[in-house]
């Protein structure tokens, strides 16, 4: 019953990578092409903050204290996700490093928050999101950030929001 | 006696230093992610669990602590009770010892403290913020030089078999192995060297779905074809038909990363790209149902006398329910409504955990008593182990699906914002406490796993050098 290639394991190895590297050129190789994913949009530019700029040590912040593990950042054109905005692009993420789109929405999307509420509210939300955000809310406390990431991490949260621009 | 028998049996080409050395640790990391996981649950009923002093409430805090969950979960438990499922396997259907057992401890040391140092890492705040691939880069190489090594060490104990043809168990792992090094390094590559973001994504969640895709999955079902003829004592039903599976998973899994992105930020033809390979899915998926249901016909009675092959064929069930669940949510209509939501939360455990953990506690209970020559400790533990395991999770994971269907609808409703989204969560609440509960069932049997193993090891009643248990080794 079996042929020869059943007693050859580096044929069955080099098939088996052939077929796997095709699908990486596909999902991985071939969105360079895209314009749209190859060319920033205005609100990209606005989301290109200077190295060691308050905004760029608060995204640090964000991902050090893992907060994108609830809140997505990534607006569909779907209507469950109506009252969250415009639908983001993806243009938009063109100088983010990593992209903090993420899978999970145990809390809001954060993609446009910055249009959303003052710095005194977010400080005052981080410190008790029960007090601020509700009762029902699980949000962990972030009263035991230093002063100083706070404050990044709300300059950060206050950066994210559209560019003003034409509308489409 | 005892001496006898051992000694009798060390011709027996096992590599067994280098296999116990991964099975201890997997089981410590069994245990470990388990309790990380119960936190994180308990965290999700109150966010002031755990946060009565400052450090506990930085170090464990929610957003450190998942990642930490998951990457023990999948490359702590399972990637380490999986290389030391291969260590075992390859060297048995090769009948041949392994090429280098100093190369094999080495690799076992090297990446238990690899893995331990990259966690604690997470811990204290130094994550990529790339879900899955959270380790620091330092850790990433560690991993690679590690899953280098084992491909060579077993590579080169095939290339010195004594048998010449290839079961095709062999096929799957020789294959998840690469497959395994392809994934990590394309997916670990640094956000900053991709250029634009959106492009990123691309290698983002080809990672997230392919270190699951292309290497529990592969190496999952290679050891589900190697146990399913041992414990049901039957010939594989269809050898044709584990090879169309093999080629099938190859060729389609790999194109899932963009189904994760579905009416996303990226062009909709990447999106369909993402979509079709995820329904084709189906195929390999039916290949092995069919394989299992066409070997067990007949002796399905087995299942009753027999704890790991209850295992075994209950991982295969979740396997299939998770592969039938997954081409569904990869749809663009129940995407819109289920992604973000619990369900999501729910669907990873059911291949992760109901799956292919159930396929290796299977593994570890046939293995065990073949390295350390002693009978496993007690079958009324192994059956707890197992009614615990597979009841808790299927209560988690009703759970998570409730939730998640519940919370998509009210978006759809509207509440997507302030306080009419603490309000819907508010009504998740009864969820989030049955998901602590199935957790900690889960939790329980995992205790009782690790304690039966322990025993066998320590006071197991030894395996005499006529044991049938062994004419079977082969």
């Amino acid at each position: 019953m079996a042929n020869n290639a059943e007693k050859n394991p580096g044929l069955l190895l080099f098939g088996a990578a052939f077929l796997v590297i095709i699908g990486v050129i596909g999902t991985i190789a071939l969105p360079y092409f895209d314009e749209g994913i190859t060319t920033p949009t205005e609100t990209a530019k606005l989301k290109n903050y200077p190295a060691d700029s308050a905004e760029a040590r608060g995204r640090h912040v964000y991902i050090r204290e893992g907060c994108q593990y609830c809140h997505s950042q990534s607006v569909r054109p779907v209507r469950a996700d109506s009252k969250l905005g415009q639908p983001s692009l993806p243009g938009d993420y063109y100088y983010d490093a990593p992209v903090l789109v993420m899978t999970q929405r145990t809390g809001p999307d954060l993609t446009w928050v910055g249009q959303r509420y003052s710095a005194d509210w977010q400080h005052a939300h981080l410190l008790n999101p029960q007090e601020i955000g509700g009762a029902g809310s699980i949000m962990p406390k972030y009263d035991y950030l230093s002063q100083q990431d706070r404050d990044d991490l709300v300059a950060y949260l206050l950066s994210l929001k559209p560019a003003l621009k034409t509308k489409d | 006696m005892a001496q006898s028998a051992t000694t009798a049996l060390s011709a027996y080409p096992k590599g067994s230093a280098t296999v116990k050395f991964f099975f201890y640790f997997s089981l410590f990391y069994l245990l470990l992610s388990m309790v990380m996981g119960l936190i994180v649950a308990l965290k999700s009923v109150n966010p002031d669990f755990l946060t009565g002093s400052r450090f506990l409430q930085e170090i464990l805090s929610y957003g450190r602590l998942r990642p930490t969950h998951v990457n023990t979960a999948v490359i702590g438990w399972q990637t380490t009770a999986f290389l030391g499922i291969m260590f075992y396997g390859v060297p048995v259907l090769a009948k041949a010892p392994l090429y280098s057992e100093k190369m094999g401890m080495f690799t076992a040391v090297y990446w238990n403290l690899n893995y331990i140092i990259g966690a604690a890492s997470i811990l204290s705040g130094y994550q990529t913020g790339v879900e899955y691939a959270e380790m620091p880069l330092l850790f990433d190489i560690g991993v690679v030089i590690c899953v280098v090594l084992t491909f060579w060490n077993l590579f080169q104990t095939l290339v010195r078999r004594n048998e010449r043809m290839l079961y095709v168990s062999i096929w799957y792992w020789m294959a998840s192995i690469m497959f395994l090094g392809i994934v990590y390094i394309i997916g670990n590559i640094p956000a900053g060297w991709a250029g634009s973001g959106a492009a990123q994504m691309g290698y983002y969640y080809f990672y997230m779905h392919n270190i699951i895709g292309l290497w529990i999955t592969v190496v999952g079902v290679g050891t589900l074809y190697y146990l399913l003829p041992k414990l049901s004592d039957r010939p594989i039903y269809s050898h044709k038909l584990s090879l169309i599976g093999f080629w099938t998973i190859a060729a389609f899994y790999v194109w899932n990363g963009p189904h994760h992105l579905i009416n996303g930020p990226i062009p909709v033809w990447l999106m369909k790209a993402g979509i079709i390979p995820s329904l084709l899915l189906l195929i390999p998926v039916w290949s092995v149902l069919a394989n299992v249901i066409g070997t067990m016909k007949g002796v399905w009675y087995k299942v009753s006398q027999n704890a790991p092959l209850k295992f075994l064929l209950t991982g295969a069930l979740f396997y299939g329910l998770a592969c039938i669940q997954g081409p569904f949510q990869s749809l663009m209509g129940p995407h819109a409504i289920l992604h973000f939501t619990y369900w999501t939360v729910g669907h990873a455990h059911m291949p992760l955990f109901g799956g292919f953990s159930l396929i290796q506690f299977a593994a570890i209970y046939y293995i065990l008593p073949r390295i350390a020559y002693r009978h496993i400790y007690s079958r009324p533990l192994m059956n707890w182990h197992y009614w615990l395991s597979v009841l808790g999770f299927i209560i988690f994971g009703f759970a998570m699906w409730t939730a998640g269907i519940i919370q998509g609808f009210e978006w759809m409703d509207g509440k997507q914002l302030g306080a009419s989204f603490v309000e819907m969560m508010q009504s998740l609440h009864i969820f989030l406490i049955s998901r602590a509960v199935g957790g900690s069932l889960m939790f329980l049997g995992q205790i009782i796993f690790v304690w039966n193993v322990y025993k066998t090891v320590k006071s197991g009643r030894l395996i005499e050098a006529d044991d049938p248990i062994l004419r079977k080794t082969s």
